[in-house]
């Protein structure tokens, strides 16, 4: 408990002083990109006025040619991304900053905040890769749902990284090598991202965060997959030998050394150093970075799934403060997001954590392979739309458009039907079996006596 | 299910903390559009919507500890 306080607050001091170091490096709001509220529109003469955020200042802008009539909202928080080549002050892209909360989008929050957070306490990851795209359906211009997410997600993996430091599966120095340099990995994904948003605006950025989801999930899932169904052909019973690639990498006698107590590893810091990064970069900009994070330290670095998977939320926690923070300064966290997730993401990733006492390691690899596939094929459904509004493919059919829209739809809720289904029927399972022992441990004391 | 039938069950931390974030939650959001334009000015103004996620994490986190532990769910003793 001690020890866990002490890492909390180290962090906690050690993150706002780092981040003012580091913030003339990718802070701080775009040049191109303007936040504010249109104080008035002209339709017939392709005018509107924005009052800047935070100012009285009035700023005249021209709507460009694609900017639809129905995104020009008058008195609400928006963000425009401008069009230079088009000219000074012309509008590219315009979105509404805070979505209109419906019942059915607080209940849709609520219940992917539960299945996303037992997936996180779980597979110590997992909550983001559905989160982001659902946020983005619900009507979250791309990087307000990134950074919502963000500021959600530090707390869940703090109070996950809690109840599994408890089971005795965290490697906390694992954790601390890697999130130092997944920060670093962090800083280059804003920088990326809040590039995307400035050249190519909302769209831009929805391509970018789309194409990434899915090359990231389709070759790193395939390979989990294909482990976790030679483990399930094998003997269920026996934990998962290291995996080739992390003995040798294990091999290499590259000082400094590192000793993973937890994970049972001893291993050279540079082959850490770009399992963390690439965490990092994968966290900043498409918030998946456990994707990369977990995989790597099962296969790279040589931790089982179980350790590996606890050792990914004390990253993320650390990670998500980090990108909140950074996120934060360009102000463009929608708190009441984080919070709704937060009401019900809290229970579930407690009840994934303790769930995971109960399974064997491949299980977690199952699920994991499992959700990543199929939120693939959600992300992949929604490339040729996107791809057709930069014109790299024909204009789609409005049934083509329509069938892609309910594929990626469908597809995201079987990936959390499927994940939520394996991880808590096998912890159930493990429940039930559990019981029925200390039962019979009970009848056979009672005879003994 | 290891229930701990020694243990008494945490029914009036579980009240006091899910009464607190229920008032949190009602305080936000009644004060919507002044909390989303306040917490996204940026600057300094991060503190808002980080202190506000650690304190919901906080309050609500144990809230949610106390509940399952209510519930009887518990993770498997060694």
């Amino acid at each position: 408990m001690k020890r866990f306080f002490i890492a909390v607050l180290v962090s906690l001091f050690l993150l706002p002083l780092a981040s003012v170091v580091f913030a003339a490096g990718g802070a701080g709001p775009d040049k191109s990109m303007l936040k504010g509220v249109l104080v008035e529109i002209n339709e017939a003469e392709h005018t509107a006025v924005l009052q800047k955020d935070g100012t009285k200042e009035l700023r005249n802008l021209i709507i460009g040619e694609k900017v639809r009539p129905e995104d020009l909202r008058l008195h609400k928080k928006v963000l425009v991304s401008l069009d230079h080549d088009a000219g000074e002050n012309v509008i590219k892209d315009i979105s509404i900053m805070f979505m209109d909360m419906t019942m059915k989008k607080l209940l849709s929050l609520l219940t992917i905040g539960l299945v996303g957070g037992i997936l996180s306490g779980f597979i110590g990851s997992g909550g983001a890769f559905v989160l982001t795209p659902a946020m983005m359906s619900l009507g979250a211009p791309g990087a307000v749902a990134v950074a919502s997410n963000m500021c959600h997600k530090f707390p869940k993996a703090m109070i996950g990284t809690y109840k599994r430091w408890k089971y005795g599966q965290v490697d906390l120095k694992l954790a601390a090598t890697m999130a130092v340099t997944a920060i670093i990995g962090v800083q280059i994904g804003v920088m990326i991202q809040k590039y995307i948003l400035n050249q190519w605006g909302n769209d831009g950025s929805n391509l970018y965060v789309s194409t990434m989801f899915v090359i990231v999930l389709v070759v790193v899932g395939s390979y989990v997959a294909l482990d976790a169904y030679k483990l399930s052909k094998g003997n269920k019973d026996a934990d998962a030998g290291t995996p080739k690639l992390a003995l040798r990498m294990q091999s290499i006698n590259l000082p400094p050394m590192m000793n993973f107590k937890v994970a049972k590893v001893r291993i050279s810091a540079w082959v850490t150093i770009p399992v963390g990064l690439f965490t990092g970069m994968l966290a900043a900009t498409i918030a998946v970075g456990g994707f990369i994070g977990v995989p790597g330290m099962i296969y790279v670095i040589g931790a089982s799934a179980m350790v590996a998977s606890a050792t990914e939320l004390g990253i993320a926690f650390i990670m998500g403060l980090w990108g909140s923070i950074q996120w934060g300064l360009s102000g463009l966290i929608d708190i009441r997001l984080a919070v709704l997730l937060l009401a019900t993401s809290l229970i579930g990733v407690q009840l994934g954590a303790l769930g995971t006492t109960y399974v064997k390691d491949y299980v977690i690899k199952i699920v994991m392979a499992a959700t990543m596939l199929i939120v693939a094929v959600s992300r992949g459904a929604l490339l040729p739309g996107y791809l057709s509004k930069f014109g790299l493919v024909d204009q789609l059919t409005p049934a083509t458009a329509a069938f892609l829209d309910g594929l990626s739809f469908w597809a995201l809720i079987t990936a959390l039907g499927v994940a939520g289904f394996i991880s808590t029927g096998a912890m159930v399972k493990g429940m039930i079996a559990d019981r029925k022992e200390s039962k019979l441990h009970i009848v056979a004391e009672a005879d003994r006596a | 299910m290891a229930t701990q039938h020694n243990k008494p069950k945490p029914y009036l931390s579980t009240v006091i903390f899910g009464a607190l974030s229920i008032s949190f939650y009602v305080l936000l959001f009644s004060n919507e559009t002044m909390v989303t334009d306040t917490f996204t000015r940026g600057g300094i103004y991060t503190l808002f919507p980080v202190g506000t996620a650690f304190l919901f994490s906080f309050i609500h986190g144990a809230f949610a500890s106390n509940l399952l532990s209510v519930l009887g769910i518990e993770a498997k003793k060694k």
